[in-house]
């Protein structure tokens, strides 16, 4: 017999949108939780809308690349909450769920009646869980919370750039992501205390405090100094080399542009280099005075890293990696999505999804980061077009008759 | 009042940021932790720092005490037949086991979950890697700054296509380290539910790879969908989302949507360049982003960071300051809701950490001890947890096993 997922049985009314919302309860559907999306065709959620699209041709809010990656193995109804027969709905999808989840602004669930107030009255024991921007409390609690902006406010930027320049963003909205990871882990505590005492709880968290709490050695050297610590690119204090380092060009455009190539080398001790030395076929370099000791190496590291830039320059990444690791040096593809897409170690590993999607048919998209021997994870099925279960929910789970059904899309009620 | 994980124990086999953030993660949930280090090494975190002063000690390391409060700590060289011994007799009534050992070093010490679940078929045990436990990669080295480009992140940062001579940039930190700790510890917990009905304990595998992977915005699915490579060289189709220098520091102006713009521009008191057709709508406002930055850069110089910002959120607009760690440790924000928490420990004192990512309603995130010292805790755990007399420890301490 096929062993259940590990939160088989698990519903979980999902108020979220855009990214952090989302990836929260992304990891609770790969672990097997009946995920029920609540959104509207009256303002689709806002990734539904963002590319990338098929081929670049926008469809409608069922074709983004970007909604189909963090939704997958969802369901999705619609309700319009401009009618009270939408409110009726979500109450009695909250009297049979487990969680409830929301990562609006604070105060929106409760204006749409659904603050935990009114949500424990009809679940008692419901977990619920808000993830905003900047948390229930404190003065700034009505501010409005943007992810890239999320990165710079989380203190990430001023700590991250090259040496001397201004801060440097993460390239993503990388507190989104963190702040959702936070966040199904704390749904899950919440119901592993749930199952021990029956007692549901209401966990409040802020985007940007689980953002902090991934970035402690900076706040402590100010804590414990009164140091703001020095932007220094890619470079560490511990580790010489310790970079990324140019490799030749894709050998073809993408876009009538040139796209470029790197691959990352750390030293961690004096025996990694003198490894990197041979493997460059520079062996002479690895008792060289100049570059012997952790030392004399960030001392050099500008001669250090124009020597490896050498070696690295005129080899195509995938190999010169290769060959580093088998000489035993911290390597890798500074890796692209194209490159990604084939990365061998992923694919052996079966890591990439492709699940049959009604609107944009089978894409490749990212899969589940853990494996479990006893009870397997898989992402069940492809992200939800919108309001592809209303009728399943309605009728299979909350009761609804065809008829009852009928007359709510009548009114616009499940728009 | 009890935390939600408070009949949990754990014990941690960590280095560095991933197992050993996982743990902390549950142990300030209530779990009990019992760490294990390499005796008279200790875990890697002990050497990087921040120190108070400066000055390198292995008892006061920012990122060590930070990731091991609430734990206890004891040393063992599980590379050892009778380190091995021991860490199977913690193990035996643990609920959890979770480690980074790369599989090289779990080859060499000899680990694998038959062996554990023998002893304690309810366990879970969680491994962290790089690469995974299967692969044509497993075996290979990695460091943070390894994974972080591997998995697909660090080819998005960097100068912009101004500078194509400067590499892709490494975000500060040990964010794959710390993005594999946050999902083992859901993946962990999945399993514990899992055991909660059947019963049984299972092998619990992250790749640190894979998590980030999994974490590229919408980046990784322009590939399969429209044969496009998102890179730091790609030029913004939306303006202004830029970091800008104000007069005291720095400011991410913020304009998405275009009726955020229009806001800015009320807040700016209506500038007549404003006004100009090619500054009319977020895609022209990129076009012309280099005309933009002139004018837009000459107000943001001129104002506060704090101002700037608290004019904008009024109307609702997303700017937010380029927080320095100074900003982040004053807030007025952070401390009406409390969040850094002064820790004291007896050899680096006492300093002021980053609290809790979630606030409970009953079940509290606590803080009831600081990091262990190296060793700390090895009479109370190996003598008096599992009855080894004076003359076994000392014994032990003498060939280097604990």
């Amino acid at each position: 017999m096929a062993k259940k997922l590990p939160l088989e049985g698990i519903r979980i009314a999902d108020f979220t949108w855009v990214w952090a919302g989302p990836y929260c309860t992304l990891q609770l559907a790969h672990l097997g939780a009946e995920v029920i999306r609540i959104e509207t065709r009256t303002r689709p959620c806002v990734t539904r809308m963002l590319p990338p699209w098929p081929d670049g041709k926008f469809s409608g809010p069922d074709c983004s690349g970007y909604f189909n990656q963090y939704n997958q193995g969802k369901k999705s109804i619609t309700l319009n909450f401009k009618y009270p027969e939408a409110h009726e709905v979500a109450r009695r999808l909250i009297k049979v769920s487990d969680v409830v989840i929301n990562n609006f602004a604070a105060g929106v669930m409760e204006r749409m009646g659904f603050g935990y107030s009114e949500v424990r009255k009809l679940k008692p024991d419901i977990v619920m869980v808000s993830l905003t921007g900047y948390g229930d409390t404190g003065p700034y609690r009505d501010y409005v919370a943007y992810g890239p902006a999320q990165v710079p406010l989380s203190g990430l930027s001023s700590l991250t750039g090259y040496k001397g320049w201004p801060p440097m963003h993460a390239g993503f909205s990388y507190a989104d992501p963190n702040a959702g990871a936070h966040g199904a882990m704390a749904v899950l505590m919440a119901l592993y205390h749930r199952a021990r005492t029956g007692e549901g709880q209401y966990v409040e968290m802020s985007q940007w405090e689980c953002a902090i709490d991934v970035l402690a050695e900076g706040t402590l050297e100010y804590a414990m100094n009164g140091r703001e610590p020095e932007r220094n690119g890619n470079r560490d204090p511990l580790m010489a080399p310790h970079g990324n380092f140019k490799c030749l060009d894709w050998p073809d455009k993408i876009a009538d542009q040139v796209v470029d190539r790197w691959i990352s080398i750390v030293c961690a001790d004096d025996a990694e280099w003198g490894r990197l030395a041979h493997a460059i076929g520079r062996p002479e370099l690895a008792n060289d005075p100049r570059f012997k000791t952790l030392a004399a190496r960030k001392a050099n590291e500008d001669e250090l890293e124009a020597i490896i830039t050498s070696w690295t320059s005129t080899r195509d990444p995938a190999s010169a990696v290769e060959h580093l690791q088998k000489a035993g040096v911290a390597a890798g593809v500074v890796a692209d999505a194209r490159y990604l897409s084939q990365d061998p170690n992923l694919t052996a590993r079966g890591y990439f999804v492709y699940k049959q999607h009604p609107e944009v048919g089978v894409k490749q998209h990212c899969g589940i980061p853990w494996r479990m021997s006893a009870t397997p994870c898989e992402v069940r099925s492809a992200a939800p077009t919108i309001g592809q279960h209303t009728d399943e929910v309605l009728m299979g789970t909350l009761g609804y008759s065809r008829a009852e059904l009928e007359e709510l899309k009548k009114k616009h009620a499940l728009d | 009042m009890a935390g939600a994980l408070s009949d949990l124990k754990i014990v941690e086999l960590g280095e560095l940021v991933s197992a050993p953030y996982a743990s902390k993660l549950m142990a300030d949930m209530g779990a009990e932790v019992i760490k294990i280090e390499r005796p008279g090494i200790g875990d890697r975190s002990r050497k990087r720092g921040p120190f108070p002063g400066g000055q390198p000690h292995p008892e006061k390391s920012g990122l060590f005490l930070y990731l091991n409060t609430n734990k206890l700590g004891v040393t063992l060289d599980v590379a050892t037949p009778e380190g091995f011994g021991l860490l199977e007799r913690l193990v035996a009534d643990a609920d959890i086991f979770i480690h980074n050992l790369n599989p090289p070093e779990m080859e060499r010490v000899g680990l694998t979950y038959e062996r554990l679940a023998r002893l304690n078929p309810r366990l879970i045990m969680t491994s962290i890697t790089p690469w995974g436990l299967t692969g044509p990669y497993r075996d290979w080295r990695a460091e943070e700054l390894t994974v972080w480009a591997a998995g697909g992140v660090c080819v998005l940062n960097g100068a912009g296509p101004e500078h194509p001579e400067l590499p892709p940039l490494k975000t500060f930190g040990h964010q794959s380290g710390y993005q594999g700790g946050v999902h083992a510890a859901v993946a962990t917990m999945g399993a514990l539910m899992a055991r909660l009905r059947d019963g049984e304990g299972q092998h619990v595998e992250v790749s640190e790879q894979e998590t980030i992977a999994s974490m590229l915005e919408m980046t990784f699915e322009y590939w399969p969908y429209m044969k496009m490579v998102a890179t730091r060289l790609g030029a913004k189709p939306i303006q202004p989302v830029e970091t800008m220098e104000a007069k005291d520091g720095y400011i991410y102006i913020c304009c998405i949507e275009d009726h955020q713009w229009d806001r800015l521009v009320e807040v700016m008191g209506n500038p007549e360049w404003a006004k100009e057709e090619i500054f009319a709508d977020r895609f022209k406002r990129a076009a012309n982003w280099d005309a933009l930055k002139v004018f837009l850069g000459e107000y943001v110089r001129q104002q506060t960071v704090l101002g700037l910002y608290k004019a904008a959120q009024a109307k609702r607009i997303p700017l937010a300051p380029v927080s320095t760690m100074g900003d982040l440790l004053n807030s007025e924000h952070l401390k009406a809701r409390g969040f850094f928490v002064e820790i004291t420990q007896p050899v680096a004192g006492t300093h002021k950490y980053p609290g809790a990512p979630l606030k409970y309603e009953k079940t509290p995130w606590q803080i009831r001890r600081p990091a262990p010292t190296l060793g700390q805790h090895n009479e109370e755990i190996f003598g008096a947890r599992l009855g080894l007399d004076t003359a076994r420890l000392g014994e032990l301490r003498k060939k280097g096993i604990i």
